[in-house]
């Protein structure tokens, strides 16, 4: 992993691990997604007909599983970089960048699907929203709190990164800056 | 120039500064997405300049994302990786190169050609550069330099047939371009298949002229008898892998199912033969799994970001800016498409597909479509040329991927020597197909009959 030029901080590495633990529950999903879907294709062909709220829990599972999977692969630094010249850069001009980009950039974007993808849920709880098409799934708003729910995960793997970039930067003596494992 | 056309130009130009620092890309286009809206609401608010964005307007990212998780076309996604990690893991590959090695060893260049035609037949394994290039690098490239290959024709073709897979159906690129382009997978898919084979076939033309030519750069094995156990050896071989990828593009060329559903009984399929061949363990179960979850993600994150960033990037007005500018050009019609070839082909030299088909794709495609040229061509014709670009110095991705693998020996030079004539090869297939519009247009017409 690219980021393991940074010491982690007590906390820093219980918001991880637990990360860490909540994607290798989560990864099951992906199984389980499998056997719906085998189930509804075999449904259809052997009794003639396709159930809608088996094609409803395919995409319920599939958003769960990627909104979910937003912290964990943050966690495990997964999601993609422009490497040219990264590769290069010096640690500490790394953690800057880390530093900036996620005080400017990510954590106002988690802000703002935060801000109003609760009122998102919260209106349809209120309005006790079902799906649209006949036979499918009730409680909508179920559904749609994996949007923040998945945000906020993030937001905790990130704050997780910015302990730990913080202490790379400002509390780091030289000699533990292998301290991480 | 108005306020807002200034911005908007700003955040692409700021996009494509600050990804060079490496900061991920998701992230940095949400960021951008954020950031361009507040400037756009101070310069309306302080300085009375009409930007046309607000914080209204920008929320809408959350109905967009809303829309792609209600999205049941996209569930094919995460599928077709589980699937592609299957059967990467399933020892298929492996088998198939003793196999075909066994066969075609003893033809000069046959050890290049065996390698090609994995990397066609596993194509959907990929889907990921970096995955398909390692896989074949790893597979390919030691029996390749054991029986004496010259060292740049076997990087070569490592790298040109491991970024031929994602053009390949069935392939998540694809997915989501059908996605951004509101087309259907299967026309895609059915479209990609003949270009597909074009580029193949020109590489395996290639190979056999090498072998011909130049027998020392691509020596044959010392002869093993020819014999039927060979062959019924590459048959069993090729029959399980084979079968399932047909299966999984023949229901979605015959309507039987959706791609969907394709992809999920592909992964079943392909879970099933990694039983079969004993390759399975809860370990390598929960690490396929794993491995889907993060790479789910972070497709899904730059999906995410790139939507708050044509949104806010479209309230400024980029769109018609785009369209003003591809418009002026001073070129006929298929000028135009030139030249966003061209940009698609440079731009592709930093970002990966996933970034161009979400950001870039939805930016031209409309232009062209109002020129009147066939969306399913124009979009193979891109996939095409993304492909192009990842296989060429300096920064090209599969020659870095490649890089990281290669043993002792293969260096940056000897990848770049290796991988020209593919880059000639590739521009004779973009040739083609942009004269022979039907090799792409053709198929699609024919299914679902």
């Amino acid at each position: 992993m690219s980021q393991d030029y940074l010491p982690h901080t007590p906390w820093s590495q219980r918001i991880d691990q637990t990360a860490a633990r909540i994607g290798r529950v989560l990864s099951l999903i992906w199984l389980l997604l499998l056997a719906v879907i085998v189930l509804n294709v075999s449904m259809r062909y052997a009794f003639n007909q396709g159930r809608i709220e088996l094609e409803e829990l395919q995409w319920h599972l599939y958003s769960v599983g990627f909104l979910l999977g937003l912290g964990y692969a943050y966690q495990a630094d997964a999601h993609i970089r422009v490497d040219v010249l990264h590769e290069r850069m010096a640690h500490r001009t790394k953690a800057w960048i880390e530093l900036y980009g996620i005080v400017l950039l990510l954590i106002p974007f988690i802000a703002l699907v935060l801000i109003y993808s609760i009122p998102f849920v919260t209106t349809s709880f209120a309005a006790a929203e079902v799906s649209g098409s006949p036979g499918g799934l009730p409680m909508r708003w179920l559904i749609k709190s994996a949007l923040p729910l998945g945000f906020a995960l993030l937001l905790l793997t990130v704050t997780a990164r910015l302990l730990r970039v913080w202490h790379f930067l400002f509390f780091n003596d030289p000699g533990s800056s292998h301290a991480s494992q | 120039m108005p306020a807002n056309e200034i911005l908007a130009i700003g955040m692409f130009v700021s996009f494509i500064a600050l990804v060079f620092t490496g900061f991920p890309v998701a992230w940095l286009l949400g960021g951008l997405a954020i950031v361009f809206s507040a400037l756009a609401i101070v310069l309306e608010a302080d300085f009375q300049l009409a930007t046309g964005v607000d914080w209204n307007y920008t929320s809408l990212t959350v109905e967009r994302i809303w829309n792609v998780m209600e999205n049941w076309v996209m569930v094919a996604l995460p599928m077709f990786i589980l699937m592609g990690l299957l059967l990467d893991r399933s020892g298929i590959a492996n088998q198939l190169m003793h196999s075909f090695a066994r066969l075609f060893g003893s033809l000069r260049g046959g050890l290049a050609i065996t390698v090609t035609v994995i990397g066609l037949l596993l194509a959907a394994t990929t889907g990921i550069i970096g995955a398909s290039v390692v896989l074949l690098a790893l597979l390919g490239l030691p029996a390749m330099l054991q029986q004496n290959y010259d060292k740049s024709l076997a990087a070569g073709t490592v790298c040109a047939v491991g970024t031929l897979g994602i053009l390949i159906p069935p392939s998540i690129m694809l997915v989501l371009m059908a996605d951004r382009m509101s087309m259907s997978v299967g026309d895609l898919f059915l479209g990609a298949v003949f270009p597909g084979a074009l580029l193949g076939g020109l590489y395996i033309g290639y190979l056999l002229l090498v072998g011909w030519l130049q027998p020392h750069r691509a020596p044959a094995s010392p002869a093993e008898p020819f014999d039927w156990a060979a062959i019924r050896a590459l048959f069993w071989a090729i029959l399980p892998p084979g079968f399932l990828i047909l299966a999984v593009l023949g229901s979605i060329f015959f309507g039987l199912a959706s791609p969907t559903e394709a992809a999920g009984v592909g992964a079943g399929g392909a879970l099933l033969l990694a039983v079969i061949k004993k390759q399975m363990n809860r370990a390598v179960m929960a690490e396929v799994l794993q491995e889907t979850t993060r790479t789910t993600a972070y497709i899904f994150a730059v999906l995410l970001g790139a939507t708050a960033f044509s949104l806010v990037l479209r309230g400024l007005g980029g769109d018609e800016l785009i369209e003003g500018a591809l418009l002026s050009l001073p070129f006929e019609p298929t000028g135009i498409i030139v030249a966003i070839l061209v940009a698609t082909f440079l731009l592709g030299f930093f970002l990966d597909w996933i970034e161009l088909t979400l950001i870039v794709l939805p930016l031209v495609a409309p232009v062209v479509v109002n020129l009147g040229f066939d969306p399913v061509w124009f979009t193979i014709l891109f996939a095409v040329c993304l492909q192009t670009s990842f296989l060429t110095p300096p920064v090209g991705f599969a020659i870095f991927y490649l890089k990281g693998v290669a043993p002792e020996g293969i260096g940056v030079t000897t990848i770049y020597r290796g991988v020209v004539p593919f880059i000639v090869l590739q521009v004779i297939g973009m040739l083609i197909i942009f004269n022979w519009q039907a090799i792409v247009t053709w198929l699609p017409t024919q299914a679902y009959g």
